[in-house]
């Protein structure tokens, strides 16, 4: 049955490659059968918790094929045909052969090639295959990303994430080859016997890490994420950056981890997290806080991630369970709700031509349900109940709280309970400045006021993603069963042991609230029809004649909060002030940079290539001094001899 | 007691009981300044009133201005139905409802901010972002605090948290806990309900162009939001479940009424600090969560 299911989901996906170039139509159904076909099949994994294997009868590079999908492949099996799938659909509106005649052809067909890497790198349970797969997805993606390529930031962002992506190769290179030359085998699977595989796990988490996007490996995800078109940004978000996440949870659970593995994990989920929404609120265009706040989402699951680590380590399968299944269930979360708002920008970005939010303003009017969708997505991501977000975030947060009651040498997690209540706030706060700044208030700019509101094609993806986040809020303890199937896959001799998670008292308490908040704005809005409405121009303590550019900016906004992470953030700011009798405009500018990229990685990479352009003088062509530097090198080393045997 | 007896009798207890902390914060200003002072039941007519007058809608907002003053007294009204009062103990828990507490009032302070995005005044848009990143280091101290009681209970619930910690450390989380409480609820040093400078505003400039019922519940829920507190403050350094029913529930009250002295009387004689000070006296509030979490956690190794 999976076999068939799988084996549809490739031949339809290498069908949308070859067809997609001229067929859009074609091309969407190749998709929609392709996700549904994948989806049925993960779901039958994760419900049955049984793990399905292939082994082919051919062989490739040196190596017959083997395939297997499990619980963790099915998990985020069910990540990539969902979001495959939606996407697919949200590019036939917003990519359309119609507006963009040169690139949708290609972005169809690496689209389909994209989302059959993706597959086949969750499926591959060969090294050696898994690498090629791996390769596969990463150039795709660079291709999606550059679609646009007339733009110079989107190749500039294409070739930086290409050679993020390949550092990161390089050491998975060096994992895979290291790990099959110490086992003998290139097939992948629990290797806890050698305990003297450990350090492998540090390659690995390099490796994985670039992609995922943890912090300070994420350089290149927030120009990728931002400059790329909004549907390719929804998967690489949602999608891509967690196959970096299942290449590092699938190794942690195989491999046996180094004693300070988990609080190595744990150390730089807090890091991820906190810097990378600090970095997302100061940010003003639209994308790139999207971008960063991926990367405090990769760092809450690498918190909880760590935790299960250490849970391993110390035997304590309560706890660790709780934290895992909420690690997982963020993962997905992350995936729906990420590809929401990148769908949401999209729609802005689509109806008035520009990602800076200081120029957007009062869509809402123009936009209802890309507003009120986006807003949806924006309460999820700060981890508002009654909506997946909390659900997600609340398993995680159990997790670290049992392991500070038990009082064990575990409760060190105590700073980061801290760290992610502080990353929750300051993510609240960016998505109220996203959500008021874009949606809320005056228009600020013309294109803003007369934008339009997008098709239903569009729209449909985002209904749905909306609807499943909902419903997740209201049945956690539905959506928690099959993820429990991937957990056992992950520990298995946690297989006993119930984490007690009061799923469907919290799915009660969901359903009361939502009816609750439901009713409250209900009657208050049949109060307010009664009592008689005036309208007028804003009151704001009696501005006469207030403005849309006297409003707060996004900039201004985020102002305080940027303040206190200035020394990381160093934000850039110009000003022209008013000056003279007869003054120009007035212009205040405000940056903040990529520091990470800017401040360390880019000086690094110039030291380099001057010490590169110094040594290269030395090669010059002049055989004669070839010569000589062979003599003095000849000479320097009988020196050496000679002082050496005194 | 059954539960359909219990949620509408706690739904009293808060619902009824909140207006009336305001109104002792007053009098007790008034009493410090000398003034007779407005009657301690003022909110209560001033709620009346409210509720049946019409609505100022701004020409730019949208019909969430009207549906987030509902949905932010609903999430607030929620949260203090998780806490359990003194020895009635709590009608509702599960393990991490103190989780959804947190989280309910981030929802209340998301709704509040974004009906003051509505408006597109400058104005209002400062005192949003003014109120979602003070709120920042609010929430780290209110969840050191709670952490402080995980470790000291070793339980996650809330019914079953509240197991007051003694001497130095129990004085500590009350002194912390209490500069949350009036950063949270907007009140001097942090911020000055009484006037309409935006030199001293953080949450009383969200809803200056609120009017009408929306404005009615803002005010009520944040009374509410205010007794909570007090509440919770209460159980943290008190061992009110210890003692019989009755006499647990006169120490709850009585506590609750010296929290709001105490609120009244630091606005009396403190002044607002300067906004760039605001954060320094949270990272003070946050300490002082910090440090019985240390003993407690140190005490227990």
């Amino acid at each position: 049955m999976i076999a068939a299911l799988l084996g549809i989901f490739g031949l339809s996906l290498l069908l949308a490659m070859i067809l997609g170039r001229t067929h859009a139509r074609i091309w969407l159904g190749l998709s929609a059968i392709a996700s549904l076909s994948g989806l049925y099949a993960a779901l039958i994994t994760l419900i049955t918790t049984e793990t399905w294997i292939w082994r082919g009868g051919i062989v490739l590079g040196g190596e017959t094929p083997f395939l297997r999908l499990d619980g963790i492949s099915a998990l985020f099996l069910v990540l990539v045909c969902l979001v495959g799938g939606l996407g697919a659909l949200y590019a036939h509106e917003y990519w359309s052969g119609h507006h963009h005649p040169r690139s949708a052809p290609g972005g169809r067909c690496w689209w389909s090639t994209l989302v059959l890497s993706m597959g086949l790198v969750l499926t591959c349970a060969n090294g050696l295959h898994f690498l090629f797969a791996w390769e596969a997805f990463a150039l795709s993606a660079y291709f999606l990303i550059t679609l646009d390529h007339d733009r110079k930031d989107a190749r500039k962002a294409g070739w930086l994430y290409l050679a993020a992506s390949h550092a990161g190769t390089m050491a998975l290179l060096a994992f895979f080859s290291a790990l099959a030359a110490r086992t003998g085998t290139w097939e992948l699977g629990p290797v806890h016997a050698q305990a003297g595989l450990a350090p492998l796990f540090w390659l690995a988490l390099f490796g994985f890490g670039v992609k995922a996007g943890m912090f300070p490996l994420h350089i290149w995800l927030p120009s990728a994420h931002a400059g790329a078109p909004s549907h390719v940004s929804a998967i690489m978000s949602a999608v891509a950056i967690k196959m970096g996440v299942y290449g590092i949870v699938r190794f942690s659970g195989w491999l046996p981890m180094p004693g300070s593995s988990g609080w190595v994990l744990l150390g730089i989920g807090c890091l991820s997290a906190l810097l990378g929404i600090a970095f997302a609120l100061a940010q003003n265009d639209i994308k790139r806080l999207l971008a960063y706040c991926s990367v405090e989402n990769v760092g809450i699951i690498l918190i909880g991630l760590g935790l299960s680590v250490l849970a391993v380590q110390h035997g304590q399968p309560i706890w660790g369970k709780a934290a895992l299944a909420g690690t997982f269930l963020h993962v997905i979360n992350h995936g729906l709700f990420k590809s929401l708002l990148f769908f949401g920008a999209g729609s802005v970005l689509h109806a008035t031509g520009t990602r800076d939010m200081s120029r957007l303003g009062g869509l809402w009017k123009v936009m209802p349900w890309t507003a009120a969708l986006f807003a949806v997505g924006a309460m999820a991501v700060s981890g508002l109940p009654p909506l997946n977000g909390f659900v997600g975030e609340w398993a995680i947060y159990q997790g670290l709280l049992r392991a500070v009651a038990q009082k064990g040498p575990a409760a060190g997690v105590l700073p980061a309970v801290i760290v992610l209540a502080g990353a929750g706030a300051l993510a609240l706060a960016a998505f109220a400045k996203a959500v008021g700044i874009v949606f809320l208030g005056a228009p600020r700019n013309k294109p803003a006021a007369h934008a339009v509101e997008c098709g239903w094609i569009m729209r449909a993806p985002m209904v749905l993603l909306a609807m499943i986040m909902i419903a997740i809020g209201l049945l956690p303890g539905l959506f928690f069963r099959p993820i429990m199937g991937a957990v056992a896959v992950w520990a298995p001799q946690w297989a006993m042991a119930d984490p007690l998670l009061a799923t469907r008292t919290l799915g009660g308490a969901h359903t009361i609230l939502i009816c609750a908040l439901i009713a409250g704005g209900f009657l208050m809005l049949r109060k307010i029809q009664g009592a008689g409405t005036r309208t007028g121009p804003t009151w704001d303590c009696g501005y006469a004649a207030p403005t849309a550019h006297m409003q707060y900016t996004s900039g201004s906004f985020a102002g305080i909060a940027r303040g206190w992470f200035a020394w990381l953030l160093r934000p850039e700011i110009m000003i022209r002030r008013v000056r003279g009798h007869f003054p120009g405009t007035a212009l205040i500018l405000e940056r903040v940079p990529e520091t990470v990229l800017e401040k360390a990685v880019m000086p690094g990479a110039a030291a380099v290539s001057f010490v590169a352009d110094g040594a290269r003088k030395m090669q010059h062509g002049r055989l004669h001094l070839y010569i000589l530097y062979v003599f003095l090198g000849v000479t320097a080393l009988g020196v050496m001899v000679l002082l050496g045997g005194m | 007691m059954p539960l359909y007896m219990d949620i509408p009798l706690r739904l009293l207890f808060w619902l009824l009981l909140a207006p009336l902390l305001p109104g002792v914060i007053n009098k007790v200003k008034a009493w410090v300044a000398g003034r007779q002072g407005p009657p301690v039941l003022q909110l209560y007519y001033d709620l009346a009133r409210l509720w049946r007058k019409g609505v100022v809608v701004s020409t730019l907002a949208s019909p969430g201005f009207i549906i987030a003053p509902a949905v932010a007294w609903t999430a607030v009204v929620t949260a203090a139905l998780l806490l359990p009062l003194a020895g009635t103990g709590t009608a509702f828990s599960f393990d991490g409802d103190v989780l959804l507490l947190v989280y309910l009032l981030a929802l209340a302070r998301f709704c509040t901010a974004w009906g003051a995005m509505e408006t597109g005044s400058a104005f209002e848009g400062m005192g949003a972002a003014r109120e979602v990143s003070f709120a920042v280091l609010a929430e780290i101290g209110i969840i050191t605090a709670i952490l402080t009681l995980v470790v000291q209970s070793g339980s996650i619930a809330l019914s079953s948290m509240f197991e007051p910690l003694f001497g130095p450390g129990a004085a500590l989380l009350a002194v912390g806990l209490f500069i949350i409480l009036l950063a949270e609820n907007c009140r001097v040093p942090f911020d000055d309900p009484n006037t309409h400078l935006e030199l001293t505003m953080i949450h009383e400039v969200m809803v200056l162009d609120h009017s009408g019922p929306p404005l009615a519940m803002i005010l009520h829920g944040a009374s509410v939001k205010l007794l909570l507190f007090a509440v919770f403050l209460a159980q943290a350094v008190l061992p009110l479940s210890e003692l019989p029913l009755l006499a647990s529930v006169a120490a709850l009250l009585v506590s609750v009424l010296l929290i709001t002295v105490a609120v009244g009387l630091v606005e009396s004689l403190t002044a607002r600090l300067a906004f760039r000070r605001v954060p320094l006296l949270l990272t003070i509030g946050f300490l002082f969560c910090l440090f019985p979490l240390l003993l407690t956690w140190m005490g227990d190794l």
